[in-house]
């Protein structure tokens, strides 16, 4: 009984830091259809690692999500040079390029840190992304 | 009550990891300045994968059939790049790249967004396979 009981609050404690809502598949199909002159950033942190650490992503400068276990956001952007940035103990950047009608996918990792762990951004190929991205769930973009 | 040796050895571990930068592996990174207006280099594709890593960074396969298209050239160099993979330099941070060719070796990656060049410390043959005649995209 005790051990079952253990074994529950652990579970929830682990869990608590995890997306909840609903699946890529489930929502992706109410996302609108990209603007040709556009070009969109699905990111996403599959992992459940580290779940309590949940810096806010940036784009540029500006704030467009939070890297949530086991979720995902996209924005749109125009194409251009951007730089995408996580802060916990440290800065971790990642550049990269978007062309009109491109799709991109940056996975949140999760490494270890001195006092909490480092999220950094990773470009990952589309069939990847496309494949890591249907266990998450959408967590929605900072206004 | 702690013994103060150990208050002291928790407060100096503290200062010393608090001015620690974890971000410690750089790459080196020259400032280079892309022209693409004079001549066009035809595109080609590998008809090997080839490994590669600049210094303090990950190792990265350049993959066999990948397409390469000339974007322009910098003073190291020709620069070319692909959709048929992704190619980013990785040390603390992360960088998309672009291949830097000169007499069909690699010399080094051209950092679109930091407009920045990195050299390999030794170039790298490339196996080119077909040439694809083309302008500059």
């Amino acid at each position: 009984m005790n051990a079952r009981f253990c074994f529950v609050v652990v579970a929830a404690f682990l869990l608590a830091g995890c997306a909840t809502g609903p699946k890529y598949g489930e929502i992706a199909p109410s996302f609108g259809k990209l603007s040709p002159d556009k070009a969109r950033i699905y990111v996403y942190r599959a992992s459940a690692l580290g779940a309590a650490v949940q810096p806010q992503v940036k784009l540029n400068g500006e704030t467009i999500g939070t890297a949530v276990s086991q979720g995902f956001f996209y924005v749109d952007r125009a194409p251009g040079h951007y730089e995408m940035m996580t802060s916990t103990e440290v800065d971790r950047k990642l550049s990269l390029t978007l062309d009109k009608g491109q799709t991109r996918y940056v996975r949140l990792n999760i490494s270890l840190g001195f006092f909490v762990g480092h999220v950094y951004p990773e470009l990952v190929e589309p069939d990847v992304g496309q494949k890591e991205i249907q266990e998450c769930s959408y967590i929605g973009q900072q206004k | 009550m702690k013994p103060h040796w150990m208050q002291a050895c928790a407060c100096l571990a503290m200062t010393v990891a608090a001015g620690c930068a974890f971000d410690v592996y750089h790459l080196k990174q020259l400032p280079a300045t892309i022209e693409s207006g004079r001549s066009v280099r035809d595109s080609f594709q590998l008809a090997k994968e080839q490994e590669v890593a600049l210094d303090n960074s990950y190792k990265r396969t350049l993959r066999k059939g990948t397409k390469w298209t000339y974007v322009g050239t910098v003073q190291q160099g020709d620069v070319f790049r692909t959709a048929d993979q992704i190619l980013t330099v990785e040390a603390s941070n992360v960088h998309e790249a672009y291949i830097d060719v000169s007499s069909d070796k690699l010399v080094g990656f051209y950092l679109p967004v930091e407009k920045a060049y990195s050299p390999l410390s030794e170039p790298v043959d490339l196996s080119i396979g077909a040439v694809v005649p083309g302008k500059n995209q």
